[in-house]
C-alpha cells in the first residue's frame, strides 16, 4: 500500500485533479468510477496515477454509477477506504445505495463535481445532483475552491472514518467553476497527511476468518433502533468535524470554520447565504458594494449535513434580511425555488430576532453568477430591507426588472 | 440534538449497524426472524404405519425397517424385542396382517415384512446372549399358565418387569401350539427350543407335566402367587358330529401335530387321506400328511370354493403346488368302514350365514357321495379344557371371562390368547395370543402397582392415505421374494419349505419400505428449507428442529417431505414458541441482546480455528 513519499509544493491544477490528489494522499484501497462529466477529470487524473504506481489501489471501472456505488459499499464492507464520485444524472443513478451505504456505516466517499440534472443535457453546475440526497445519511458539504476541495476530502475521511461516526461523504464542489478552474494548490507532505489521517480500520469488516452477516432483513420493530442509531451517528458526528478541522489546522496550518464561512459580515445588514464556487465571485461583488457604502456580507455554509441549525440562527439573526442562493432546484417547495431557503428559515424560526429571508434562483442550468447579478440581487435585498418586508420570496434572476 | 436522551432498551440493543453474527447451519440467520411471516407451522408428528397398527403386537415394523436400512441389525432386533419375544418364530408362521395392511401393496407389491423379521430373528437366535435383559426383581411372584404364544409373550414381559415368574406346562415339552400345533418344516424344534432357552436365560422357570385341574388348584394359583396369567389355549379338538368318528384311522388336526411336534406321535398314515376342514390348521394337516407317508391326500371343506377358506392365501398355494386336492361344498355326515375307517359319506352342505361363524347346513335330501379313504383328519377347529375355572369366570361360548383389560373380575387372575380370543371374531393366530399376553402383562402390572390400565397397548393416527407422502420419492422396484424348496423335493422331508434372506436380501427389502408417516431421518426436509431453518445435531438420529423465530411457513418441507410425517398446523393453534400473528410486531426477547454478545465473541472464536 505504499505510496510515494511526497514533499509540499504548490502545483496549478483543477478542482477534479484536486479531488484525485487527496484520494491518492488519502493513500484509498478501492477506486470505483464510471464516466460522467465534469467529474470524470478526477477518474482520469487517478487512472493515470495507478498507471504509473504513484497510487497503490484497486481501480474498478463499474458498468454503471448503480454498479459503482455497489462495488464501493462492498469494497467498503470489506474494510478498504473507497473513494468514488459522480455529476448530475449520475450521481442520481446510483441513489438506491445511499441509505443502505450509510445504513451500514461504511465510510464510503463520493467526490461530487455538479451538474445540472437533465432534461435536456447540460454540462453546467447546479447543486440539486446531490443536494437531492441530502438526507441519506450521508455527511455532505460544499467546497468552493480547489484547494478546499483537496482539504475536504482529507477532512471528510477523518470525519467519515471516525469510530464515533462511521457514515459516508460527499465532498462536493461545482461542475465547472471548481472543477475545471485551474487555481495554485499546496499539496502537503505525506507525513502531514499520515498524521492527520490514520489508516482506516472498520470494526466488522467481511472477512471469511470472521464471519459477520451485513445488511440482513429485519423485522419492522429492529428498524427504529438502527435509524435512532444513525441519527445518533450523524449528531454525533459534529463534535468530531469540528475537532476534525481544529487538527487540520493544527496539522497542516489552513484553518477552516466547519460550519460556515463569513466574508464582511461585520456591520452587515444584508447577508448572502449560500454554498459552493459562487462564493468567489460574490466575495468580489462584495467588495465592490461595501466600497459603494451597502453593508452587504456572506455567509457561506460550509457543511449542510449535518446541519448547523444553531450556527445558522446565530449567524444570520444579526442581519436584517438574508438572501439564499439558491443554485438548486426546488420545485414547488416553500418558496417555490430552491430548497436551500428552508434551510435557512427553518434554522431561524426559533431566533428571537428574524431577519427577512428571500431566496434567489441564481446560477441555474450552470450559468455563471456574474457580477452584475450579485448587484441586482444586493437591491433587492436592500429594498426589503427599507420597506421592512419582501416583495416575494423567490426571484428568478435575470428574468426580473 | 434530537437523539439527546434517547434510550435504546436492551432487548432492541443491535448489533452494530445491524451487523450480525453470519448464518450458521445450527443457528440459521440470526437476525433474520421472519418467524411471524408464517400462517402453518411445520411439526415433526410421527403418525402409526399401518403395519404397526395391523400387527397383533404392535411391533415397531417400521422402525426395524428403518435400521435394518441403515445395516444396524442389533438394534432392529432389539427394537422387535420390545413387542416380540420370539421373531424367529413369528418370522416363520406369521400370517403376517402387517404385509396386508402396507401401503407399498396400494403402489406395487407390500414388502415382505415377514422375512426381515425372519432375518432379524435369526440373527437373534446366534448371538450367545440375548440383548434382552430381565428388570430388577419387585419380589412378586407371577404364575403363567400355558407356554403358547400369549404365556410366552406375557411371562417374557413380565420377566422383563422385574416379576419373578414361573410357567405351569401341562405337555412334557414347553411350547404350547408353537410346538403342538406348527410343524416341524415351517418351524423347526431348534429354533423354538432356542427362544425357549432365551426365555428360561431371563429367569423365567418353566416346570412341564404341570397340569391345572390336576396337579395345581385355582387356589394354590391365588395363594402361592401374586398374580396369575392364564394362557392355556384351545386344547380340545372339535367333532364334525358324524357318524363313526370312534373308527380307527379317525384321526384329530391338532392331536395330530401335537403328537409330531412333541415327538409322541406313533400314527402311520395310509396312501388315501382325506382332510376335514379349510382353515390354516387343516392346511398344516394335509400338508404333515404327505410328509407322513400319505399318497393322495384329499382336503374336503363346507365352504363353497377357494376364497371362502379361512386360510393364509400363499399357505393354501403352496399345498395345492405339493399335490393336495380339494372338494368344496361338502361335509362329512359319515365315517364308513368296519371298525376302521375305509370310505366317508359327504353330503353337499353350506353355512347358513356368514362363513365359518354359522350353523352348517347340510343337504340330506341328495345322495351322499362316497370317498375311499384309509385316513381321516378332522381340523375344524378346537375349544377350551376349563373345567377347574370357577363358572363365574366362564362364558357361553366356552371361554374365559374377563374385564376390558383382561382380567378376571377383581382377582389378580388374568387371561390372554386364544382362551379369550376365540368367538370374538379376532382371528386366533400366534401374534394376535402374543400381542394379548404383552397386553395383559402391562396390565397386570399396572393392577400390581395400583395404576390405570389400557384397554389397548397402541394407538394413534394410522396413515393409510398415500396422498398424505410424497410419492415422487418412491420409484417402483419389486418385492424380493424368499426362496423356497421345490413342491416335489419338499413334500417328502421335514426340511423347511421356506429359506431365509439374505443380509442383502433384508436390506433391500427394508429399503423399500416408504416409512409411512414416520420420520426417517431422510434429511430432506433438512436439505430443501430455504432458509437454514431446520437444524439437526448430526445426521440419522432424526431428531430435527424448526428454529421457529425463523421458519415463514412456506410449507417446501410439508410438502416436500416422503413419509407424511412433517405436518402443516395452524399456527394460531399454538401458544408458545413463536411470534404470533396477532401481535406480528413483538419479537422473541432477548435476541439482539444475545447476537450483539455473540457478535463481540466473533473475532475470539475465529482464533480457535
Amino acid at each position: 500500500m505504499a505510496t510515494a513519499s511526497m514533499a509540499k509544493k504548490t502545483v496549478r491544477i483543477n478542482g477534479c485533479v484536486a479531488s484525485a490528489q487527496a484520494a491518492k494522499y488519502s493513500d484509498v484501497d478501492v477506486i470505483t468510477a464510471y464516466p460522467i462529466r465534469p467529474y470524470t477529470a478526477t477518474m482520469m487524473a487517478l487512472a493515470q496515477m495507478v498507471a504509473n504506481g504513484e497510487l497503490d489501489a484497486e481501480y474498478i471501472v463499474a458498468d454503471s454509477e448503480h454498479s459503482q456505488l455497489s462495488i464501493a459499499h462492498g469494497a467498503a464492507s470489506s474494510g478498504a477506504r473507497v473513494f468514488t464520485g459522480s455529476s448530475g444524472v449520475g450521481v442520481h443513478y446510483a441513489y438506491e445505495l445511499y441509505s443502505p451505504i450509510s445504513g451500514s456505516r461504511m465510510p464510503v466517499q463520493m467526490m461530487i463535481a455538479d451538474r445540472t440534472l437533465d432534461p435536456p443535457g447540460d454540462f453546467g453546475s447546479e447543486h440539486t445532483d446531490a443536494l437531492a440526497t441530502r438526507d441519506m445519511g450521508w455527511l455532505m458539504g460544499w467546497s468552493c475552491d480547489a484547494q478546499e476541495a483537496f482539504d475536504n476530502h482529507l477532512i471528510a475521511y477523518r470525519i467519515g472514518e471516525d469510530p464515533r461516526v462511521l457514515l459516508p461523504q460527499m465532498v462536493c464542489q461545482d461542475g465547472f467553476f471548481v472543477s475545471h478552474i485551474t487555481t495554485d494548490v499546496a499539496l502537503p507532505d505525506s507525513g502531514q497527511v499520515k498524521e492527520f489521517l490514520p489508516p482506516y480500520k472498520h470494526p466488522y469488516p467481511l472477512d471469511p476468518r470472521h464471519p459477520v452477516s451485513h445488511g440482513p432483513q429485519i423485522m419492522p420493530e429492529q428498524g427504529p433502533p438502527l435509524q435512532l442509531e444513525r441519527a445518533r451517528a450523524m449528531e454525533g458526528a459534529m463534535t468530531v468535524i469540528e475537532e476534525a478541522h481544529e487538527e487540520f489546522a493544527r496539522v497542516f496550518g489552513r484553518r477552516y470554520d466547519p460550519w460556515i464561512e463569513e466574508f464582511m459580515t461585520d456591520g452587515a445588514d444584508v447577508v448572502f447565504f449560500m454554498q459552493g464556487g459562487h462564493a468567489v465571485t460574490a466575495r468580489h461583488a462584495i467588495r465592490h458594494m461595501r466600497e459603494r457604502g451597502a453593508k452587504v456580507g456572506l455567509v457561506r455554509l460550509r457543511t449542510i449535513r449535518p446541519y448547523p441549525t444553531d450556527r445558522v440562527m446565530a449567524s444570520l439573526s444579526r442581519f436584517k434580511v438574508v438572501g439564499v442562493v439558491e443554485t438548486n432546484m426546488g420545485l414547488g417547495s416553500v418558496s417555490s425555488g430552491g430548497s436551500l431557503y428552508a434551510e435557512a428559515c427553518a434554522a431561524l424560526y426559533e431566533s428571537d430576532k428574524r431577519p427577512l429571508v428571500l431566496s434567489f434562483m441564481a446560477g441555474m442550468g450552470g450559468e455563471a453568477i456574474v457580477l452584475k447579478e450579485f448587484y441586482w440581487m444586493t437591491n433587492k435585498l436592500l429594498e426589503a430591507q427599507k420597506r421592512g418586508k419582501i416583495e416575494k420570496r423567490t426571484h428568478w434572476v435575470g428574468f426580473e426588472e | 440534538m434530537s437523539t439527546k436522551g434517547t434510550h435504546i432498551p436492551d432487548w432492541l440493543q443491535v448489533p452494530f449497524a445491524g451487523i450480525t453474527p453470519a448464518p450458521s447451519q445450527t443457528k440459521g440467520q440470526d437476525l433474520f426472524p421472519t418467524g411471524n411471516w408464517r400462517a402453518i407451522r411445520p411439526v415433526y408428528r410421527d403418525k402409526m404405519p399401518p403395519c404397526n397398527n395391523a400387527c397383533g403386537t404392535n411391533e415397531k415394523i417400521q422402525g426395524y425397517l428403518d435400521l435394518v436400512k441403515r445395516g444396524k441389525y442389533l438394534d432392529a432386533y432389539a427394537l422387535i424385542k420390545e413387542d416380540m419375544p420370539f421373531p424367529s418364530v413369528t418370522g416363520r408362521v406369521c400370517y403376517h396382517p402387517c404385509e396386508q395392511a402396507c401401503n407399498r401393496g396400494q403402489y406395487d407389491e407390500a414388502i415382505s415384512i415377514r422375512a426381515v423379521e425372519r432375518f432379524l430373528g435369526d440373527l437373534g437366535q446366534a448371538l450367545p446372549k440375548d440383548v434382552v435383559q430381565p428388570g430388577p426383581p419387585n419380589g412378586k411372584k407371577v404364575a403363567v399358565v400355558g407356554s403358547g404364544p400369549a404365556g410366552h409373550s406375557a411371562a417374557y414381559q413380565l420377566a422383563r418387569l422385574g416379576y419373578e415368574v414361573t410357567i405351569l406346562e401341562k405337555s412334557a415339552k414347553a411350547g404350547g401350539l408353537n410346538r403342538g400345533g406348527i410343524p416341524d418344516w415351517v418351524l423347526p424344534k431348534e429354533v423354538l427350543d432356542r427362544e425357549i432357552e432365551r426365555l428360561q436365560e431371563l429367569g423365567v422357570t418353566i416346570k412341564t407335566n404341570v397340569e391345572v385341574g390336576k396337579d395345581v388348584t385355582w387356589d394354590d394359583l391365588r395363594t402361592k402367587y401374586d398374580a396369575c396369567v392364564l394362557a392355556v389355549g384351545l386344547t380340545e379338538p372339535n367333532s364334525v358330529r358324524a357318524e363313526g368318528e370312534d373308527k380307527d384311522g379317525v384321526l384329530y388336526g391338532l392331536p395330530f401335530l401335537r403328537e409330531i411336534g412333541m415327538g409322541t406321535s406313533t400314527v402311520k398314515l395310509g396312501p388315501r387321506v382325506a382332510v376335514i376342514g379349510g382353515g390354516n390348521t387343516a392346511i398344516d394337516c394335509a400338508r404333515e400328511a404327505l410328509r407322513q407317508g400319505a399318497e393322495e391326500v384329499t382336503m374336503i371343506t363346507v365352504e363353497s370354493g377357494k376364497h371362502e377358506m379361512p386360510a393364509v392365501p400363499e399357505d393354501l398355494h403352496d399345498m395345492l403346488e405339493e399335490g393336495v386336492e380339494l372338494m368344496h361344498g361338502l361335509a362329512m355326515t359319515a365315517v364308513l368302514g368296519n371298525g376302521k375307517v375305509d370310505a366317508l359319506q359327504l353330503h353337499p352342505a353350506r353355512f347358513t350365514g356368514a362363513i365359518n361363524a354359522s350353523p352348517i347346513d347340510v343337504d340330506r335330501e341328495t345322495a351322499p357321495a362316497k370317498v375311499a379313504v384309509d385316513n381321516v383328519i378332522i381340523a375344524v377347529g378346537q375349544h377350551a379344557a376349563i373345567k377347574w375355572l370357577p363358572d363365574e369366570f366362564k362364558t357361553e361360548r366356552g371361554t374365559i371371562k374377563i374385564d376390558r383389560f383382561g382380567r378376571l373380575g377383581d382377582t389378580m387372575f388374568f387371561a390372554a390368547g386364544d382362551i379369550v380370543q376365540a368367538g370374538t371374531g379376532r382371528q386366533l393366530m400366534v401374534v394376535n395370543a402374543v400381542g394379548d399376553g404383552k397386553r395383559v402383562a402391562f396390565n397386570l402390572d399396572k393392577a400390581v402397582r395400583g395404576e390405570p390400565q389400557y384397554e389397548r397397548m397402541a394407538g394413534g393416527d394410522v396413515i393409510t392415505d398415500l396422498n398424505r407422502m410424497n410419492m415422487t420419492y418412491f420409484p417402483h422396484f419389486p418385492r424380493v421374494q424368499q426362496a423356497m424348496l421345490e413342491p416335489s423335493s419338499r413334500k417328502r422331508t421335514q426340511d423347511e419349505v421356506i429359506l431365509s434372506f439374505s443380509e442383502e436380501q433384508a436390506q433391500e427389502e427394508a429399503n423399500r419400505c416408504f416409512s409411512c408417516g414416520t420420520c426417517n431421518a431422510c434429511d430432506n426436509c433438512y436439505l430443501v428449507c430455504p432458509e437454514p431453518c431446520i437444524v439437526r445435531l448430526d445426521r440419522s438420529n432424526g431428531l430435527y428442529k424448526i428454529l421457529v423465530d425463523y421458519c415463514k411457513g412456506c410449507r417446501v418441507c410439508i410438502e416436500e417431505c416422503p413419509t407424511g410425517c412433517l405436518e402443516g398446523v395452524p399456527e394460531l393453534d399454538f401458544d408458545t414458541g413463536v411470534v404470533r400473528m396477532d401481535t406480528a410486531f413483538a419479537i422473541t426477547p432477548g435476541l439482539h441482546g444475545r447476537q450483539a454478545a455473540e457478535l463481540k465473541t466473533v473475532a475470539d472464536r475465529t482464533k480457535e480455528i
